[in-house]
C-alpha cells in the first residue's frame, strides 16, 4: 500500500495482510481491459469478426480441399530452384560474415573509442535492422534487375544488421585485460585485437555466423518471392497461376530443407560452444 | 638452433582426420556454390547503370502525399500482428505446457510437443499467408491466422523452457498440502511464470509487427499491399514513403517493447 | 636508468595520481614500491611504460624523455618493459604457449602475427622461458586451466618472452595465498638477479617487500615519503608510510619455499 500513510491503525485495511492487495488486482483489470479493447477495436477495423477467427481455427478443411492432391511433376524443377536458394544463402551469409568483422569492430564501444564513429555506425545498424527482408529485396531487384544478385545483395544488407548487433555485443563483453598486457609490451593495436580480442569471441562468431545462415536460408525462400530468384520466386509463379497442388508441393519441400538445415547447424553449434 | 623448440603439440589421427574432412567439406560447399551460381555480371551492371537514377534518388525523396494512406495501412499492419500475436501468446499457453517435461512427466509428449512446434517455426510467416490467402481469400484475417501460427510455434517453445525453469519446490509443497492439479496450477505455476510469459509474448508483437509488415505482398493484408503496387508500378517515391514509415514504428514499437519488458522482468 | 623529475599526474577527474616525484632507479635494482591502495604506486608504474600518461615534469628512460613519445616510438618503449599484472591478463581460450608467444608480438611484423607466424627463435625462446618459471609441462593446457600462482607464472614467461630491459609488477601476489606469493617473488627475484633485468614492485603487503626488495619506496597520496635502502627501513618507517600503525592484513605471512618444488 501507499507509503504516504504515517501509521497504519488498526482500522485501517492495509494493515491486514491481504492475498492480492486492491491495487494489484486493479492494475490487472486495466491492462486486461487495454487488451481487450485493443483487441476489438482491432479485429473490427481489419474487419475480422472475433467468431470468425475462432472458426477460422477450427475449419482448416478447406486448405486440404484446395491444396491437395500436391502436384508431384513440380518437384524437379523445386530441387533446381531449392540450391539456388542455397547458393544464393551461402554466398551472402559468406560475405556478411567477412564484412561485419570490421563493422563489429567500430560498433562496439571497447574498441572504437571514437564516439561519432560508434554512434554512426550503430545508428547505421540498427536502421537496417528495422527494414524487412522482403522490402530490400524489392529495392535491390528493382536496382540489379530480376534474379539472383540482387536476392544476394539483399540478403547480404539483411544478415549484416543482424550479425553487427549480435558480435558487436559479443566484443564488447570481452575481457579487455589481455588487451591491456599486449598494449604494455608494445603491441600495435590490430595485433591486440588478433591476440586479445578475436580468441575470446570466436566460438560466438562462428556460432552467430551459422544462425545467421539459417536465418538466410528462410530469408532467401522468401526474397524469391519479390523476384530474387531461387526457389520462391517459382513459388510465387504457381502461386500466381493458382497452381495450388504445385504450392503445396514447394511448401513442403522448403519445409523439408529448413527443418533440415536448422537441424544441422544447431548440432555444429552445440559442438562448437 | 641453440635452444631446444618446444615439442609439437599431440594430436590424435581421429583429429586429423576430423579436421582434413572438414576442410574438404566446406571447400567442396563452396566449389559447388560459386560453381552453379547463375549471375551474369554484364547485365547487373548494365541493369544498375541504367536503374540507379531512377531508383535511388526516388527512394530518399518519399512521396508525402501518400503519408496518410501509408501511416493507414501501417496502422492496420499493426492491428495484424496484434490480433495474431495475442491468439499466439493464447494458444501457445496449452502446446508450452504439452512440451515442457515437467509438465507432463512424459518423455514422449514432451518430445512430441517440441516436433509439433519446431515444426510450425519451420514456415517462414509469407509461405503461411500463401496458404491461408488460399484457404480464406485474400483478406487481413489470412494475415492474422498466418501471424498467429506461426508466432505459436516460437512462443510454445519459450513458453515450455519457462516452465521447465520454475521452482517446483513450490508444486511439491502444495502436492504435500493435497492440493489439487488445478489448484496447482493456478497458485503454484501460474504465478512463477506471468512475467515471463507476458515478456515473451510482447516480443513476439516486436517480430510480429515486422513480418506482417510483408504479408500483404501475397495478399494478406497491411502495408506489404502497397509494396507489392509500388513495385510494380515502379514507384520508388512511394517505397520511399512506405520504407520511412516502416523504419519509425519498427524503431518506435521496439524501444517500447524493450521498455516495458525490463519493467516486467 | 629510469628517472622521474618533478613529475606530476592529474586525472580528468581531478584526482592527483602523482604529485613532484623525483626518483632515480639504476639499471639492475629491484625496487619495491609500498603504499596503501590509492596512494599512485599503480599510478608510478603505469607511468614509466606509459598506460597513462604524466602532465607535468619529465620522464627519462635510457637518457630519452619518453613523455612525447607516441605511435611507433611509444611501442618501442613498450617492448623493452615487460609488465605483470595482478589478475595476470591472460587470453583464458588460448594454450599456454600462444599466450607466451604474444610477448613477441612488439618485435614481429603484423601480418606476420596475425597468421600466427612466429619464428623459429622466437618460439624456442617461449619455451625456454616456460622451462625458467617450470611449467613448460603445460605447454598446451588452456590458460584456464590453470591455478592463479600457474598462471601468474605464464604471465611471467610471457614478460621473458619479451626479452625486455626492464620488468613492471603491479600487485602481482595480491590475489595469491601466501606460499603461491612467495613462490612468485622468488621466481621474479631470481630474473633480476640472473638476467640483470631492473625490476620494480607495487607490494601491499611489508614482509615480502622486505624480504625481497634491494630498495623501498614508500607513497601517500601521490608522493613519495620514502626512498632508501632495506636496511634502513624500520617499522616506523613503514607507520610514516600508511599513515597509521601496521595491521595484521598488512602482512602476507606464509611458509618458506623452495622455489624449484612448485606445482
Amino acid at each position: 500500500m501507499s507509503n504516504k500513510m504515517s501509521k497504519p491503525t488498526i482500522y485501517d485495511d492495509s494493515y491486514a495482510p491481504l492475498l492480492s492487495p486492491w491495487r494489484v488486482k486493479a492494475k490487472i483489470t486495466a491492462i486486461f481491459l487495454v487488451i481487450i479493447i485493443f483487441l476489438m477495436f482491432s479485429s473490427w477495423r481489419t474487419g475480422v469478426d472475433l467468431n470468425e477467427l475462432i472458426w477460422g481455427f477450427t475449419n482448416m478443411t478447406q486448405i486440404t480441399d484446395k491444396l491437395f492432391p500436391i502436384n508431384m511433376a513440380i518437384l524437379g524443377p523445386a530441387m533446381n530452384t531449392l540450391f539456388e536458394t542455397i547458393h544464393m544463402a551461402i554466398i551472402a551469409s559468406t560475405f556478411s560474415t567477412l564484412i561485419v568483422i570490421p563493422v563489429s569492430l567500430l560498433a562496439a564501444n571497447n574498441i572504437t573509442t571514437n564516439w561519432f564513429v560508434y554512434n554512426t555506425t550503430r545508428l547505421i545498424m540498427n536502421v537496417l535492422r528495422t527494414i524487412p527482408d522482403v522490402v530490400l529485396a524489392v529495392i535491390f531487384v528493382g536496382l540489379f534487375g530480376i534474379g539472383v544478385f540482387g536476392g544476394i545483395v539483399a540478403l547480404f544488407i539483411f544478415s549484416l544488421g543482424i550479425l553487427a548487433k549480435l558480435i558487436s555485443e559479443t566484443v564488447e563483453s570481452a575481457d579487455m585485460q589481455p588487451v591491456e598486457a599486449m598494449r604494455a609490451s608494445g603491441a600495435n593495436t590490430i595485433q591486440a585485437i588478433a591476440y586479445g580480442v578475436v580468441p575470446q569471441v570466436l566460438p560466438q562468431f562462428t556460432s552467430f555466423s551459422l544462425y545467421v545462415f539459417e536465418i538466410n536460408i528462410r530469408a532467401s525462400v522468401v526474397i524469391g518471392l519479390v523476384g530474387a530468384g531461387g526457389i520462391g520466386s517459382l513459388l510465387m509463379d504457381q502461386f500466381s497461376f493458382n497452381n495450388y497442388g504445385a504450392v503445396m508441393t514447394i511448401i513442403f519441400v522448403i519445409f523439408a530443407v529448413v527443418i533440415v538445415i536448422e537441424y544441422i547447424s544447431g548440432k555444429i553449434r552445440e559442438a562448437i560452444i | 638452433m641453440s635452444q631446444p623448440l618446444p615439442p609439437k603439440k599431440p594430436r590424435s589421427t581421429k583429429q586429423i582426420v576430423r579436421n582434413f574432412a572438414i576442410c574438404i567439406a566446406i571447400i567442396a560447399l563452396y566449389v559447388w556454390t560459386f560453381a552453379s551460381i547463375n549471375i551474369d555480371f554484364g547485365r547487373v551492371i548494365e541493369r544498375l547503370s541504367s536503374n540507379f537514377d531512377r531508383v535511388i534518388p526516388q527512394l530518399f525523396s518519399p512521396n508525402w502525399d501518400r503519408a496518410p494512406e501509408v501511416i493507414e495501412m501501417m496502422i492496420e499492419t499493426i492491428f495484424i500482428a496484434y490480433v495474431g500475436s495475442l491468439a499466439a501468446a493464447i494458444i501457445a499457453v496449452p502446446l508450452g505446457f504439452l512440451a515442457a517435461f515437467n509438465m507432463t512427466n512424459s518423455r514422449f509428449l514432451a518430445t512430441f510437443g517440441k516436433w509439433i512446434l519446431s515444426g510450425v517455426r519451420a514456415f517462414p510467416e509469407i509461405i503461411l499467408a500463401i496458404l491461408f490467402v488460399v484457404a480464406v481469400g485474400p483478406t487481413p484475417f489470412a494475415g492474422i491466422l498466418a501471424i498467429a501460427i506461426g508466432s505459436t510455434g516460437m512462443l510454445g517453445k519459450l513458453y515450455a523452457e519457462v516452465l521447465e525453469s520454475i521452482d517446483m519446490n513450490v508444486v511439491e509443497a502444495m502436492q504435500a498440502n493435497g492440493a489439487n492439479k488445478i489448484q496447482i496450477m493456478f497458485h503454484g505455476i501460474i504465478p512463477q511464470v506471468i512475467p515471463e510469459f507476458l515478456s515473451y509474448a510482447i516480443y513476439r508483437f516486436e517480430i510480429d509487427v515486422r513480418a506482417s509488415t510483408i504479408l500483404g505482398y501475397v495478399g494478406a493484408g497491411g502495408i506489404g499491399t502497397m509494396i507489392f503496387f509500388a513495385q510494380s508500378g515502379r514507384n520508388w517515391s512511394d517505397m520511399g514513403m512506405i520504407l520511412l514509415v516502416i523504419i519509425i514504428v519498427v524503431t518506435v514499437i521496439d524501444y517500447a517493447s524493450t521498455y516495458i519488458r525490463k519493467r516486467i522482468v | 636508468m629510469i628517472e622521474l623529475k618533478d613529475l606530476s599526474l592529474v586525472y580528468p577527474n581531478g584526482h592527483q595520481g602523482l604529485k613532484d616525484v623525483n626518483v632515480k632507479i639504476e639499471d639492475g635494482e629491484f625496487v619495491v614500491i609500498v603504499g596503501l591502495s590509492g596512494a599512485g604506486k599503480s599510478t608510478f608504474i603505469r607511468s614509466i611504460n606509459r598506460l597513462v600518461t604524466p602532465t607535468e615534469g619529465e620522464l627519462h628512460v635510457d637518457g630519452d624523455n619518453i613523455l612525447n613519445y607516441k605511435g611507433r616510438g611509444l611501442r618501442k618503449l613498450r617492448t623493452k618493459i615487460g609488465m605483470i599484472f595482478q589478475s595476470y591478463n591472460l587470453v583464458k581460450r588460448n594454450n599456454v604457449i600462444k599466450n607466451v608467444l604474444a610477448g613477441r608480438l612488439g618485435h614481429t611484423g603484423t601480418v606476420r602475427s596475425v597468421f600466427n607466424l612466429f619464428s623459429k627463435d622466437d618460439k624456442a625462446l617461449a619455451y625456454e622461458s616456460l622451462k625458467r618459471v617450470n611449467i613448460d609441462d603445460k605447454l598446451y593446457n588452456r590458460a584456464d586451466e590453470l591455478s592463479g600462482g600457474q598462471q601468474q607464472r605464464v604471465s611471467i614467461a610471457r614478460v621473458l618472452t619479451q626479452k625486455p630491459k626492464y620488468i613492471l609488477a603491479d600487485e602481482p601476489v595480491a590475489s595469491l595465498d601466501p606460499p603461491t606469493s612467495h613462490q612468485v617473488m622468488k621466481y621474479l627475484r631470481k630474473i633480476n638477479k640472473e638476467d640483470g633485468i631492473t625490476t620494480i614492485v607495487n607490494l601491499h603487503f611489508i614482509d615480502m617487500a622486505m624480504e625481497y626488495a634491494d630498495r623501498i619506496i614508500g607513497m601517500r597520496a601521490g608522493e613519495v615519503v620514502f626512498d632508501g635502502p632495506v636496511s634502513e627501513v624500520t617499522e616506523e618507517t613503514f607507520e610514516e608510510i600508511y599513515g597509521r600503525s601496521i595491521r595484521e592484513d598488512d602482512l602476507r605471512g606464509g611458509v618458506e619455499e623452495d622455489v624449484e618444488q612448485n606445482v
